[in-house]
């Protein structure tokens, strides 16, 4: 009867139990019954005993019955009480795994693989957070919608071929949020399968790597740098040397080519002219290493306090020849109310040729531009800004970035020298050296010079 | 040898540089000889033996600063025109410093040297 005591409520209203209650009734009934007493004692004595004793058979039987039944009745209960157990249990972790999942900076996600079009039927929290799209968007949704419309299509393709070979994929791939804007995800896809072996779910967690890999990317720019400085350095002696090498047949040519026009004097019309062309190239290989090296010597800087206004005049004097040649203009908007900067002219000099030639360049063949400006103001009490606008042919997007790079170069006969080393001493200078692309046409380039601190006003 | 015509002497460890000198100095009427090394022009050439010298500054053994400075110390007046293939804006001072009449940057156009020799000799 203690299992009965310890039944939980719930057990009371089960049919087994008013069973039960029915076989008690019973049983106080038949004690209930009293007994004669007569002459014919024995024999009634006798029929009592047997009585007593078939009584004695039933309520052991009884017993018995009630025993069983209290038996089965505790183990049925025990299984109650265990699938109950069970029950909590697994509501238990079911609510565990559900706040586990949704606390996990992963994103996690299972895809429907029964039904076309990957369908997604769970995401959790990190996932809404990391693609940037509500749960209710999500859900149902073609998983690979997600990506963005701007993730590369190869690597799409190649997930999808791996999910549906049955395999997992892992992997990391730039990814875009609903709203655009890109991120870096680890992936991992794993196929969910039923006994049989059928997939019937895919699940998949990603994590956003996109700080990690950004500080990767800012190692490998920062070595690269690195190895170019050295490149530059080791490049600076090996033109060093090429020069002085190369020079000594450029001489020898020369002067053979010239030799040869005087012993011909006035004769030979024909092969005088070919010697004057002999000639002519070997003074444009002459230059090509003269500015060769000149763009990569090094020296130190001589600082001294002038007007900037005075070195672009003069600069623009410099070039007023190239200018006319190459039939463009240069116009000066210089501003004449600037203070002194400090600095190393022939080094500030040799930036604004750089620039004012890359400009002249980026203008040659077009007719309808053929205007350059160089214009001076002042940017901040302690600044200066030059810039030099031309109206040629822009910078190409993918090239902004590579712009200032060493060797790099969009010219056929560029050394890719040339803004690297103006930049770098537009630095030393403590300013910026930037180029942009004007809203019209062609491009700016302008750098930032500081002013000489005793001529602050 | 001619009294009307200039002796010049050309030293450069460059055979090719050496020849083509020679062929255009020679088209101006001058007379030419040549060296590979200062060492071959000190023992071919006496101090007091006329002529203006064109050298090299980058030679294998003894270099043209050093073949210069011997030239000056021995008191001789013969005119000096230096020449290198490295540019290096200190050399030309340097060698009007030592007191050589002439600085050329290789390669350099015949003219100049020309107008050069007949400058100072």
């Amino acid at each position: 009867m203690k299992t009965i005591k310890k039944k939980s409520p719930k057990l009371k209203q089960k049919p087994l139990i008013s069973k039960k209650s029915g076989i008690s009734l019973k049983l106080s009934g038949q004690k209930k019954k009293s007994l004669p007493k007569n002459s014919i004692r024995n024999q009634k004595r006798r029929q009592l005993k047997r009585r007593a004793s078939d009584q004695d058979k039933t309520r052991n039987h009884l017993g018995e019955v009630i025993r069983q039944q209290a038996d089965e009745l505790k183990f049925k209960n025990g299984q109650i009480r265990s699938w109950e157990d069970k029950d909590r249990l697994a509501e238990e972790q079911v609510h565990i795994r559900t706040k586990a999942m949704d606390s996990t900076a992963d994103g996690i996600f299972i895809i429907d693989a029964q039904k076309p079009n990957f369908p997604v039927i769970y995401t959790n929290q990190s996932f809404q957070k990391m693609t940037g799209y509500t749960k209710r968007e999500i859900l149902g949704r073609d998983y690979f919608d997600l990506y963005g419309t701007d993730a590369d299509p190869r690597i799409v393709r190649e997930i999808k071929h791996t999910m549906l070979q049955g395999k997992s994929f892992h992997g990391e791939m730039l990814s875009f949020q609903k709203n655009g804007k890109k991120y870096w995800d680890l992936l991992r896809i794993a196929p969910v399968r039923d006994p049989s072996g059928t997939v019937t779910h895919y699940v998949g967690i990603q994590a956003d790597v996109t700080l990690i890999r950004e500080r990767d990317l800012e190692i490998k720019e920062q070595r690269e740098e690195l190895l170019h400085v050295t490149r530059v350095g080791k490049l600076a002696e090996f033109v060093s040397s090429l020069a002085h090498e190369i020079s000594q047949p450029l001489t020898a040519i020369l002067s053979y080519a010239q030799a040869a026009q005087r012993i011909l004097a006035g004769r030979e019309p024909q092969l005088q002219e070919i010697l004057q062309y002999i000639i002519n190239d070997d003074q444009r290989a002459s230059e090509v290493i003269r500015r060769l090296r000149s763009l990569l010597k090094k020296s130190k800087p001589t600082l001294e306090s002038f007007d900037i206004n005075v070195l672009i005049n003069e600069t623009a004097m410099l070039m007023a020849t190239d200018v006319t040649v190459r039939n463009k203009v240069l116009k000066t908007e210089l501003d004449t109310n600037l203070p002194a900067i400090r600095g190393d002219r022939i080094q500030l000099q040799q930036v604004l040729l750089n620039l004012i030639s890359n400009s002249l360049d980026a203008m040659e063949g077009r007719d309808d531009s053929r205007e350059l400006v160089i214009s001076t103001s002042r940017k901040g009490p302690n600044m200066i800004l030059v810039e030099v606008k031309d109206s040629g042919c822009g910078i190409p997007a993918e090239n902004m970035k590579k712009l200032f790079s060493h060797f790099f170069t969009s010219k056929p006969d560029g050394l890719g020298m040339g803004l690297s080393i103006s930049r770098s001493i537009v630095e030393e200078h403590g300013g910026r050296l930037e180029a942009k692309n004007n809203p019209d046409r062609g491009a700016t380039f302008y750098f930032t010079i500081s002013v000489d601190k005793k001529d602050v006003s | 040898m001619m009294p009307d015509k200039k002796q010049v002497y050309i030293v450069d460890d460059d055979e090719s540089v050496c020849r083509a000198l020679k062929a255009l100095l020679v088209t101006y009427d001058f007379v030419v000889e040549t060296f590979t090394s200062a060492e071959k022009f000190f023992s071919a050439v006496p101090y007091s033996a006329l002529g203006c010298l064109i050298m090299d500054v980058h030679m294998s053994g003894m270099d043209g600063w050093e073949a210069h400075k011997r030239i000056v110390a021995s008191g001789s007046k013969r005119p000096v025109i230096l020449i290198s293939g490295d540019k290096n804006s200190g050399f030309k001072e340097r060698a009007l410093k030592a007191g050589a009449v002439g600085f050329l940057q290789k390669p350099f156009n015949g003219k100049m040297l020309i107008d050069l020799i007949n400058q100072v000799f």
